[in-house]
């Protein structure tokens, strides 16, 4: 049982992290490979100052979401300055950097060897301990972030940042500020992606660099087309089913030892296949972009 | 003196073998004009196969070496046939070509772990030795096979592209596709003789680097990378800008494990490009890029 909420924590993480990747690689149209990084920076923020300071996750949150939103403003400066192909390599770059930043800064992050010893989340002096109160706390988590995305995604902001993945000059033709809003969606994308961050440093009690490298930011991407890019739904159902997946091998009986690789290939084929045809993922079962 | 010597060898030599690894990437980006991810897996391909024949089934060394090379050119020409000319057949989004290709590198680098496991593993062809003294400062055997080799390659394919009626079609093709079908160039077989011609460099750069140091089924990526700075720093149109380029990266990094620590050479080296895709996005070469197609 402890397990199964486990993996349930594990899908809301994913959830999180994809949908929040999906609003600036799905509705911006903006493909970036340096998600993880974010993940990584909240995790990092809440990491250093709840075992350095004794601050509370309370507080971290709020300062998490702001140094990964100032942190990617200011890669976006630099970043949208590309298009494209050259965008993407351009986020890997930012992503290896960021990597190499938490791998080799031993003063602040303590380089591989991690941070051990992230408290757990205390609520009202209720120490939120058992996996079940973690899951409760995560499905909050993931029902807010949710929430909001699908208001930005429904308003006016989000209408020109889907006509922006969809036509940029025309986009600018019409006087919208088309940098401004790849800017906007961008750093939102981030401070999303910083909200998991903090939670998994608290659950996992550890963290290190390994957790924040560019295999999984590729995952994370992965999950964002196989679910479709600018379905927030498909990206959810895609994150259970990754998460899922390895499972389901080891339930059909394949060995420990290479279950790690083989769902790797497996999600690796599904990325191509989904390229290959050229269909949104699993939004072809939600058509509508919600 | 000694020191100043020793880091322009290290230059050298490093600068080579990106020199190699960016022309195996952009031999392939001329014709097709998206980046191959899937060549990090190809250099690791070229390394391991030769693990494979040399140090497991014991074949001689020269031989391992053709047939690593001649495996890695039929998984790469695999993956063409099989993925990217049925992509180019449906009229994919340009960037779906990156994704797949990212998908293709998870795959295969997989594959790789599940076969020879995740730990470090080298080529053993002689005994470990001191190197050769040049002005006091030392270059092994090896590395001065990786420089030779490399600039040897590199100069056969420059030959290639300019004086070859098979290299003139690459060019072609990679200025207009559309035009070569019309005038019976096959732009398909011209790509797929341009991907074999890549996985045959990216493989042979793969075997130099794993004979000179360790072996892991990720090594390629950060050899891929950099060599994709050598050709973006370049400018991705020119092969005597990737010159240019390989040998910014390689002093960029070189001094930067001199002067700083050899820890931030990734980092330095990924600054760099960020720099020039800020500046100056198509390289030395100097062109202009035009912003988003219309």
């Amino acid at each position: 049982m402890e397990y199964i909420l486990h993996i349930f924590i594990l899908i809301c993480f994913y959830t999180l992290l994809s949908q929040s990747l999906n609003l600036s690689a799905g509705f911006t149209g903006l493909i970036s490979l340096a998600h993880a990084g974010f993940f990584g920076i909240g995790a990092y923020t809440t990491a250093i100052i709840s075992t350095q300071f004794g601050f509370s996750f309370w507080l971290s949150i709020p300062l998490a979401t702001l140094i990964s939103g100032a942190i990617a403003f200011i890669v976006s400066l630099i970043a949208l300055r590309t298009v494209e192909d050259y965008f993407i390599i351009c986020t890997l770059g930012i992503q290896v950097i960021i990597s190499s930043i938490m791998n080799n800064w031993m003063g602040l992050t303590r380089g591989p060897l991690g941070i051990p010893g992230i408290p757990s989340i205390s609520f009202f002096s209720f120490n939120l301990d058992s996996k079940i109160s973690f899951l409760l706390l995560s499905l909050f988590f993931v029902a807010i972030v949710w929430f909001l995305l699908l208001n930005i995604s429904k308003s006016g902001f989000g209408k020109t940042l889907i006509a922006i993945s969809e036509d940029e000059i025309y986009s600018q033709s019409i006087g919208k500020n088309v940098d401004l809003f790849k800017t906007i969606s961008f750093t939102l994308s981030a401070i999303f992606a910083s909200v998991p961050g903090t939670l998994y440093a608290h659950y996992i009690s550890y963290i290190d660099p390994t957790s924040f490298t560019v295999n999984e930011s590729i995952f994370v991407l992965s999950i964002v087309i196989i679910g479709g890019l600018g379905n927030l739904t498909g990206s959810f159902f895609a994150s259970a089913f990754l998460v899922l997946l390895p499972e389901v091998l080891r339930f059909i009986g394949m060995p420990d030892g290479i279950a790690a690789n083989m769902r790797q290939i497996i999600y690796g084929l599904i990325l191509v296949g989904v390229m290959m045809t050229a269909r949104n993922g699993f939004s072809e079962l939600f058509p509508k972009r919600i | 003196m000694e020191t100043t010597v020793q880091i322009l060898l290290n230059i050298i030599v490093s600068a080579s073998l990106f020199l190699l690894i960016g022309l195996s990437f952009s031999i392939i980006y001329y014709p097709t004009k998206f980046f191959y991810m899937a060549q990090a897996a190809v250099i690791s391909f070229g390394a391991y196969f030769v693990f494979l024949f040399a140090n497991i089934y014991s074949i001689s060394f020269p031989i391992s070496v053709t047939f690593s090379i001649i495996a890695a050119i039929l998984i790469s020409a695999a993956t063409e046939v099989l993925v990217f000319r049925q992509m180019r057949k449906i009229n994919v989004v340009h960037w779906a070509y990156l994704i797949a290709s990212i998908g293709l590198y998870v795959i295969f680098q997989n594959c790789i772990s599940l076969f020879f496991g995740d730990g470090a593993k080298i080529i053993n062809t002689s005994e470990v030795t001191v190197g050769h003294q040049v002005f006091g400062a030392r270059i092994t055997t090896i590395q001065f096979i990786t420089a030779f080799v490399s600039i040897a390659l590199f100069i056969a394919v420059n030959f290639f592209l300019h004086y070859t009626a098979t290299g003139k079609s690459i060019r072609a093709v990679s200025s207009n596709p559309e035009l070569c079908n019309i005038y019976g160039i096959s732009s398909n077989k011209i790509i797929l003789i341009a991907f074999c011609i890549g996985s045959a460099l990216a493989a042979s750069a793969g075997i130099l680097s794993a004979m000179d140091s360790d072996m892991t089924p990720t090594f390629g990526f950060n050899l891929l990378l950099y060599g994709v700075v050598a050709m973006i720093i370049g400018g991705v149109g020119s092969t005597r800008g990737l010159i240019a380029g390989a040998l910014f990266v390689a002093t960029a990094q070189h001094l930067a494990a001199y002067y700083i620590d050899t820890k931030w050479m990734d980092a330095v080296t990924y600054i760099i490009l960020i720099l020039f895709l800020i500046w100056k996005p198509l390289g030395f070469s100097g062109k202009q890029l035009k912003k988003v197609e219309v």
